[in-house]
């Protein structure tokens, strides 16, 4: 009776040639949830100091992300200013002018063609100059020409872009001239690349460290459990049951790490924002698919580092 | 019903292993039928460890082959290493008990890894914590306890799942002579209820009177295996090494004294 209980429990081992189902029992889902429980519970303390240093690396990492995100924001703001001008020669005829916009409505990025007349644009130059605007009484007639002021989409913010198209729109009958501050276009958009490679390759280091710091928490944490990992295996405990709770485990740092880097940073942005009121946050959806990645991150980290003490 | 018939449970063939170029195993061959007690004798670097570990296949053999019921170490996947442990206990003499989890627990965990239920699992580490005599501290956590009922809750975690074969590597190397003695005992016993038991130690003497197979391994080879008869021989070889003298003292046997 004893031994055919015991073969029973090792029939669904065997099957053929030394074969093996894997099935797993619903009870070892079960014991696999305990363990997991168990661990967060029993180590406490090392997990939760382990989530203070994976959160504080990852306070870092966000943080670079959300200065560059406000810097590329005011960029962004800068660009939307760009006007192109596009001037009329003296003495068109308004039908030839009418075709003129039209076609510059249909060019390719142009958002907005607005007729700045040379009446109105002498205006603006007074309000420019402001106090000194005295100077212009001493003219004899208004030296500025019609104009036409475009908008343009961010896709064509690119000096080489400008600049084709101000050659292109000059070519054309009726246009005196095409500006848009050509130099200091191409100035800003040097510092504006400038900016962004330096940043790169700032925050590909500021990440390297922190998936490196992140990786040896996780390994520490597996190494302090290295003895319980050698028990499982001698009793023979499957990966999976040994990997699952780790797993769990790693997913679960992750989320705190995220909520605590998140939860700092919000901090800090609320105090900055008093000095900088134009500061802003990562979306909900940033905040979201951060803690995601961060769960990731951290079991696929010890899913990782388990493989070497598992010798898969 | 159980068989009285011999058969083989567990096999080394001719099993060398080397690290690099030093040679730790060569050319064993062992076969433990069902039921047996076998002390596996040598002195402290003689291989004994690593034969074990070749047999609960921790490590593999450089050649040869190891056969532990259905599994043969040369045909087999690694993930079918789990299954080949449930059918084998492993004892040390470190006890390798966790020490985050209860006495109960720590029996417990073997018969949850292979996903038997809660109430055969209560069921049958009741019944084993009794037969090992530590029922009483079934919610004491392992620091709690000493040497040699750590080894006993060691040897309860190891037959929890009713293996076939036992194996024990000096088990009682970090007890005194009267635990030890009893710690044997209890491995007798486990023998006696159809539990085939390998246990390895350097210690000869404790070993030499319980007319048992002894296997003594030197320097990598089987030197004898054979019921007593040779006991004289062993001896002279035992003597010859400095180990066995240091394992005569801890036993609190004197040499002279014997003779």
């Amino acid at each position: 009776m004893i031994s055919r209980r015991i073969d029973d429990k090792h029939r669904r081992v065997s099957c053929g040639g030394g074969r093996v189902c894997d099935d797993m029992k619903p009870s070892e889902v079960g014991y696999i949830i305990d363990e997991s429980v168990l661990m967060l519970k029993r180590r406490k303390g090392a997990t939760s100091l382990s989530v203070v240093i994976m959160g504080l690396s990852l306070l870092i990492l966000v943080m670079f992300v959300l200065v560059t995100l406000n810097i590329s924001g005011i960029i962004g703001k800068a660009g939307e200013e760009l006007r192109v001008y596009a001037y009329l020669e003296d003495g068109l005829g308004s039908d030839a002018s009418r075709d003129i916009q039209y076609r510059l409505l249909g060019m390719k990025g142009v958002e907005e063609v607005v007729f700045i007349s040379r009446e109105e644009a002498l205006d603006n130059f007074g309000e420019a100059l402001g106090s000194d605007s005295d100077v212009l009484e001493a003219l004899e007639e208004n030296p500025l020409p019609d104009a036409y002021r475009m908008k343009l989409g961010p896709e064509m913010y690119r000096s080489d872009i400008l600049a084709r198209m101000a050659e292109e729109i000059k070519q054309w009958e009726g246009i005196e001239d095409v500006r848009y501050g050509r130099r200091w276009f191409e100035r800003g958009e040097k510092l504006v690349r400038g900016f962004y490679m330096t940043d790169l390759g700032i925050g590909l280091i500021v990440l390297f460290s922190v998936v490196f710091v992140i990786s040896n928490t996780v390994r520490l944490t597996i190494l302090s459990r290295r003895r319980a990992i050698d028990v499982m295996k001698l009793v023979g405990a499957t990966n999976t049951y040994i990997q699952i709770p780790f797993v769990i485990e790693g997913a679960l740092q992750g989320v705190f790490a995220s909520l605590l880097a998140v939860g700092l940073l919000a901090l800090i942005f609320t105090l900055a924002k008093r000095y900088l009121p134009g500061l802003v946050f990562f979306g909900t959806e940033w905040v979201a698919g951060f803690i995601v990645f961060c769960a990731v991150l951290g079991s696929l980290g010890s899913f990782l580092a388990m493989r070497r003490f598992l010798k898969m | 019903m159980k068989s009285t018939e011999k058969r083989i449970i567990a096999g080394v063939y001719h099993l060398s292993k080397d690290f690099g170029k030093q040679f730790a195993l060569q050319d064993i061959n062992i076969q433990i039928a069902n039921g047996e007690f076998v002390f596996l004798v040598g002195p402290s670097g003689a291989g004994k460890s690593t034969l074990l570990r070749m047999i609960y296949m921790d490590d593999f053999p450089t050649a040869g082959q190891v056969v532990v019921g259905p599994f043969v170490s040369t045909r087999m996947k690694r993930s079918t290493i789990p299954h080949m442990r449930r059918r084998v206990g492993i004892v040390f003499q470190d006890f390798r008990l966790l020490e985050d989890r209860t006495v109960f627990e720590n029996v417990a965990l073997a018969m949850k890894v292979m996903g038997t239920g809660m109430g055969e699992i209560k069921r049958q580490v009741t019944d084993i914590l009794t037969r090992v005599g530590l029922y009483h501290k079934r919610y004491d956590y392992p620091t709690a306890l000493s040497g040699g009922e750590q080894q006993r809750i060691a040897i309860a975690r190891a037959v929890a799942n009713s293996p076939s074969l036992l194996l024990a590597d000096e088990p009682t190397g970090n007890l005194d002579p009267v635990v030890t003695r009893s710690i044997l005992e209890l491995l007798f016993r486990i023998n006696a209820a159809g539990t085939a038991v390998l246990m390895a130690t350097h210690d000869f003497d404790l070993v030499r009177s319980f007319g048992q197979r002894i296997i003594y391994l030197e320097e990598g080879c089987i030197v004898k295996d054979k019921e007593m008869i040779y006991v004289g021989d062993l001896r002279d070889r035992i003597d010859d090494s400095s180990v066995s003298r240091e394992a005569d003292r801890l036993s609190g046997h004197d040499i002279e004294e014997d003779r």
